[in-house]
């Protein structure tokens, strides 16, 4: 079987230290955006449904907020090279979609109507595209974590070594 | 005498899945062949199935490489061998959110969706727990969330709370909560339409991956085993399955598994053009067989 690293659109071993360096430090405030973009979805579900917790105060928008300066930041710090930064744009297309999704979901649970879901659904696409683009122009950035899929087993790395 | 046609439609499989997967505790016991599937119930004005596979344009590669996937085909190409179109599909039982049950949702502009209502919210909630916890919601895709707030807002999602029966006529939708996932179900078919179906079946989504999910490694003696993969508990799993082989009038071979490439030698079945299986369990009159 392929390594996961054969996964890659790039093979890690061609990639430089900066870049290496970026791919490192930029990972884990993907992660942080792709986890709020769930979020945001999970609470547009809530609302879309008729939940009753789809209320302004909701935690996990607190949380998806919190989540999301934080990425902001981290993001906003790295350096980019010549390499990296078609990857650093589409994280940063990324937060801006997500701030405007994270907005209108405040919005759209203070009073909810189905016009809202709109201002917020088409926004959060445009975040989770940015964000798949991302996963294409660098290795070591994934939508999805699989290990809990039917194919789970078949690893051979292992599922830790991907969560 | 059957209400219902129903087929067992393999999409894409896995030629050496770890045998540990399927059963709890078997390491070291060697690879078996892992099918992806569907079912497909056709009835009278209704075409219906159970769970509708993965999303290959966003998946297709890192599942292909990273685990071995192969052979993925769209439901277009799948369902052509019953002739039916993904728009012919009116209803769609969703046992779980995992993403090859439910990723390709948008393929089916047509159906209507059920799904328990704690699958979702508890997926929801687990999105809203620190990192640490992130083993929770693994193998979920934001966008499939943001599928399923798509038809939701156009009604097309009900969100089941607990059993629900006569989703069709003779259909049920049993919870299956704490096992595979948080709230799973399986779906009975009691294809007579009796209330004391002679004539049932069960589609158990991942409550079992096999047969030996319910009868362990010995015939002789046979005892049920869970499947190697839950985010609820193996008891949970194992009452389910007593649950499920009840529903099948005391019958575990009516107790289907996709994942089982050991139904070939229990239905008829063949291999189409594109290399997938389709295994027949029933036919209702007038319906031509698939396999033959």
């Amino acid at each position: 079987m392929p390594s996961r690293s054969a996964l890659s659109p790039q093979p890690s071993a061609l990639l430089d230290d900066r870049t290496v360096a970026y791919v490192v430090e930029s990972q884990p405030p993907f992660e942080d955006l792709r986890q709020v973009a769930a979020q945001l979805a999970g609470l547009l579900l809530l609302g879309a449904t008729g939940s009753r917790e789809a209320a302004p105060g909701h935690p996990m928008l607190e949380s998806a907020d919190a989540l999301f300066k934080t990425a902001r930041e981290r993001i906003e710090s790295t350096r980019a090279s010549e390499r990296t930064r078609p990857h650093r744009d589409s994280l940063l297309c990324a937060i801006a979609a997500l701030a405007e999704a994270l907005q209108a979901a405040r919005d759209l649970l203070a009073t909810p109507c189905v016009g809202d879901f709109d201002r917020a659904l088409i926004p959060l696409r445009s975040a989770y595209d940015h964000l798949q683009q991302a996963t294409r122009v660098l290795p070591g950035f994934r939508m999805v974590a699989f290990e809990q899929g039917c194919c789970a087993g078949h690893s051979s790395s292992g599922s830790f070594a991907a969560s | 005498m059957n209400r219902y046609s129903i087929w067992v439609m393999e999409y894409a499989y896995v030629v050496h899945q770890p045998t540990s997967l399927f059963i709890y505790g078997a390491h070291n016991q060697g690879h078996r062949k892992m099918p992806y599937g569907y079912i497909v119930i056709k009835g009278p004005g209704v075409v219906a199935t159970i769970d509708v596979g993965y999303n290959h344009t966003a998946y297709g590669e890192v599942l292909a490489a990273s685990y071995g996937v192969e052979n993925w085909q769209p439901a277009r190409t799948v369902l052509a061998e019953l002739d039916v179109a993904p728009e012919d599909v009116s209803r769609i039982f969703i046992t779980h959110a995992h993403f090859d049950h439910m990723g390709a949702l948008d393929q089916y502009p047509n159906a209507t969706f059920y799904i328990q209502e704690r699958e979702l919210s508890k997926w929801v909630w687990a999105m809203s727990l620190e990192r640490r916890f992130r083993w929770l919601m693994l193998g979920i895709d934001p966008a499939d969330i943001m599928k399923l707030v798509d038809l939701a807002r156009h009604g097309r999602l009900v969100c089941v709370t607990g059993d629900r029966e006569d989703v069709l006529p003779g259909i049920d939708l049993h919870a299956a909560f704490d096992t595979h996932t948080w709230g799973s179900q399986y779906v009975t078919v009691r294809n007579d339409v009796a209330a004391n179906s002679a004539n049932s079946w069960v589609f158990a989504g991942d409550l079992i991956y096999s047969h030996e999910n319910l009868r362990g490694a010995d015939p002789a003696d046979p005892q049920y085993v869970p499947v190697g993969l839950a985010t609820g508990s193996q008891f949970s799993l194992i009452m389910t399955s007593e649950e499920m082989v009840k529903h099948a009038g005391g019958d575990a071979t009516h107790v289907i598994p996709v994942h089982e490439e050991g139904l070939k030698d229990l239905f008829p079945s063949r291999i189409t053009k594109a290399g997938l299986r389709i295994t027949e369990l029933a036919l209702a009159d007038g319906e031509k067989s698939r396999v033959r």
